[in-house]
């Protein structure tokens, strides 16, 4: 049997296609000004402060000018050189680095339990890492502090990178067991078939996909790491070993504050996480929707 | 493979549980070594001792230079100074006195003592003041400040420097509007309504409407009122209705003389607002008298103690005092003592307070010639030791008085401001707090 399928009736020019009621308009039906004028503003907000920022870093101490004109650098000589900044910064990057290979590595480890065994107290302990999100870190403060001066490690950037991991590992463990649930578990078992064993397989096929989950997980726990004060300003004691955070804080005194150092010392412990997230921004998106809405 | 699966199972919680214990039972077993229990000792007056500043940063340049003098002067004694970020302090000192680890001295502010002595971890420093050569080589008002901050029985603190109240003014705008300098509060309710336009963004004074605002708030009402106690028996004078007229009046310049974003100001956004705008008159301390000379020139600016009425007579709150403490918890409270006489001596104690530009507790120093150069601490100085002078004692010693003079205070301040509560009302919470607290301090005492 033949159907014959006739032609669909041209539309006439004049007359406009209609839209079902309830339906959204199509992206290219929204006049442009729609999009751009809120996305402008919000911008406009988002950015001014960090103009403002710059402004007071750039512009020489005393000027009132809104322009950074006649520029200088000499609030950022000011805070690396005379306020330790460079030493500030070196002992973040080390918090933040170990933070984030410490805690991407146990969250790896205890994410893969949670995605492929099971076991008694799974379910309670799922909630109990949930749970351990609602607890302040200034409630722990004391525990911790006792913890680490009976260990001997009061003092020492280990402490702080122990106690940023800690904190960090159950979230980095709920997200991580997530992705590794997207990832087929048949991929693992043709891999043994193969010959490998667990670890192996876990390596060679499932660690690879777990790209995105990694960055977004890793990336976070930096970021936390970097910004985090409490931590750095109760475990350490030497100046010498202090970080970020608590250096800009030492910029503002009881009665006065020095702006433009405090705005170069802002721009400086901004930059590395601005650098991070314009690196990882895709793997980030991608990393946090897929682990949170499939996990 | 079940079964070998359960075993490891079992190995594994039982590794955990155990280095759970150990972990807890190594947390207990310590002697509370370093915290508010611990008695100390005296120790060789030798070795090692750390300071803790409690205004790291800003100060860490001069305390190294005073840390390196000492260390010159006493080869055997090694001084660690640990910076601490002035609005950090007290958290990183309850953490200590709970956890372990307090230094052998530190800086402790007035508005700290009494929570920090509460806890126990001060040594009373009253028998080594008198034995030592600091004895009456320093200001007596504030070593009875410092004596009433902590309680009152005891010190707890050997002040290094005090500040004061100080009215800020730009001399160029006042020159150009043909005004007098604002001595008494007429003048600097004249002033401020001459100097505000606001069609041209200028405005004659800026008000602390934000964190810190209760105790400039306090200072304008008492002084403007003339009354010289802040107790009347056991209940506080601050809800009188001498006071409240005051407060009134001055909290009226709000948007009327002032910027209206002043609801928000704590001290950063006000000295940052003044010093790059065009605002007559600012009330702060002498701290920010250094960043009022880097953004302003030494021409453009006075710093004047706060006005006086009409007749002359001055009357002002007392301010914090800055000072060291010796923590009972050393073991090596021989050291730290010397330190402290160093510190307090009139060399160092000039060196730290020209520093800092506030006045310095000890007596030879404050009269150093670079005081004579400097107007607004000499102006305050003399201010705060003159005569006539009215102190009003805040109750520092009240374990309450931080948080009635913040967190439950300050957002009712700004309702007043913005009139959404009336000045009257405001005092009379203020006041209900503050005897409660003070009942409360008395029973314990």
């Amino acid at each position: 049997m033949i159907t014959e399928i006739a032609p669909a009736p041209e539309r006439v020019a004049s007359e406009p296609a209609r839209r079902p009621r309830g339906k959204r308009p199509a992206w290219d039906e929204v006049p442009r000004w729609h999009i751009y004028l809120p996305l402008s503003v919000y911008l406009l907000f988002t950015l001014i402060p960090f103009y403002w920022i710059l402004l007071f870093a750039l512009r020489p101490a005393g000027s009132t000018s809104l322009v950074p004109w006649p520029m200088t650098f000499d609030h950022f000589g000011k805070v690396w050189n005379e306020r330790a900044f460079g030493t500030y910064f070196q002992n973040s990057v080390l918090v933040g680095v170990a933070t984030l290979v410490m805690t991407t590595l146990v969250a790896l480890a205890g994410g893969y339990a949670l995605a492929r065994f099971d076991f008694r107290i799974k379910k309670a302990f799922m909630l109990a890492l949930l749970c351990t999100q609602f607890v302040p870190g200034a409630l722990l403060l004391v525990p911790l502090f006792e913890i680490f001066a009976n260990l001997r490690m009061i003092n020492s950037l280990a402490s702080v990178v122990i106690a940023e991991t800690v904190f960090q590992l159950p979230l980095s463990m709920i997200l991580i067991s997530g992705f590794i649930r997207n990832v087929p578990f048949s991929l693992e078992e043709a891999a043994w078939v193969d010959g490998c064993n667990r670890f192996t397989a876990f390596r060679i096929v499932v660690l690879p996909l777990l790209r995105p989950g990694l960055i977004a997980v890793g990336s976070f726990a930096f970021v936390h790491a970097w910004n985090h004060f409490l931590f750095a300003l109760m475990f350490l004691s030497d100046q010498g070993k202090q970080t970020i955070p608590v250096g800009l804080n030492t910029l503002m005194s009881a009665d006065s504050v020095d702006l433009g150092a405090l705005a170069a010392g802002g721009i400086i412990a901004a930059v590395p996480v601005v650098i991070v997230f314009a690196f990882i921004q895709k793997w980030l998106i991608t990393g946090f929707s897929a682990g949170a809405v499939k996990g | 493979m079940k079964t070998s699966i359960r075993r490891n199972r079992r190995a594994a919680v039982a590794v955990a549980l155990g280095s759970v214990l150990a972990l807890t039972a190594t947390a207990c077993g310590d002697d509370g070594s370093g915290s508010a229990g611990d008695k100390g000792n005296e120790g060789s007056g030798k070795g090692e001792i750390t300071f803790w500043d409690n205004n790291g940063g800003v100060r860490t340049d001069i305390w190294k230079q005073i840390i390196s003098d000492f260390e010159k002067k006493y080869p055997n004694i090694k001084v660690n100074y640990v910076g601490i970020p002035a609005a950090s302090a007290q958290s990183k000192y309850d953490t200590a006195i709970q956890g372990g680890g307090l230094p052998d001295v530190g800086g402790v502010g007035t508005a700290m003592l009494a929570e920090v002595a509460v806890q126990g971890a001060l040594e009373p420093l009253d028998g080594r003041l008198a034995k030592s050569p600091l004895n009456g080589k320093l200001s007596q008002n504030l070593v009875q400040s410092s004596k009433a901050a902590g309680g009152g029985d005891q010190l707890y603190q050997i002040p290094t420097s005090s500040n004061n109240g100080t009215l800020w003014y730009r001399t160029d705008l006042f020159k150009k509007a043909g005004l007098d300098a604002p001595t008494t509060w007429d003048k600097f309710y004249t002033a401020a309504d001459k100097l505000t336009d606001k069609g041209k963004n200028r405005f004659g004074f800026t008000i602390r409407g934000g964190e810190g605002s209760i105790a400039p708030a306090l200072d304008a009402a008492y002084s403007q009122s003339g009354i010289t106690s802040f107790w009347n028996g056991d209940r506080t004078t601050v809800n009188d209705p001498k006071n409240v007229a005051a407060l009134e009046k001055y909290v009226a310049l709000y948007k009327k003389d002032t910027p209206s974003a002043d609801v928000n100001n704590d001290f950063t956004k006000m000295v940052a607002q003044w010093d790059s705008g065009t605002i007559g008159m600012l009330s702060h301390n002498l701290g920010s008298y250094q960043d009022h000379l880097k953004a302003l020139g030494a021409d453009k600016f006075r710093g004047l103690p706060n006005p006086t009425q009409a007749d002359g007579t001055r009357v002002q709150i007392s301010n914090p005092v800055d000072g060291l403490s010796l923590f009972k918890s050393s073991k090596n409270k021989a050291a730290a003592w010397k330190f402290v006489e160093f510190a307090l001596s009139q060399e160092e104690n000039s060196k730290f307070n020209q520093s800092a530009g506030q006045i310095p507790a000890n007596t030879d120093a404050a009269e150093d010639a670079w005081i004579q150069k400097a107007e607004p601490t000499k102006l305050a100085a003399e201010a705060l030791n003159g005569a006539g002078t009215k102190i009003v004692q805040l109750p520092y010693y009240l374990p309450d008085w931080n948080t009635i003079s913040k967190a439950d205070n300050e957002p009712n301040f700004q309702k007043v401001l913005l009139g959404k509560m009336s000045a009257k009302d405001f005092l009379n919470t203020l006041a209900d707090q503050l005897n409660k607290a003070q009942a409360d301090w008395k029973q314990n005492h």
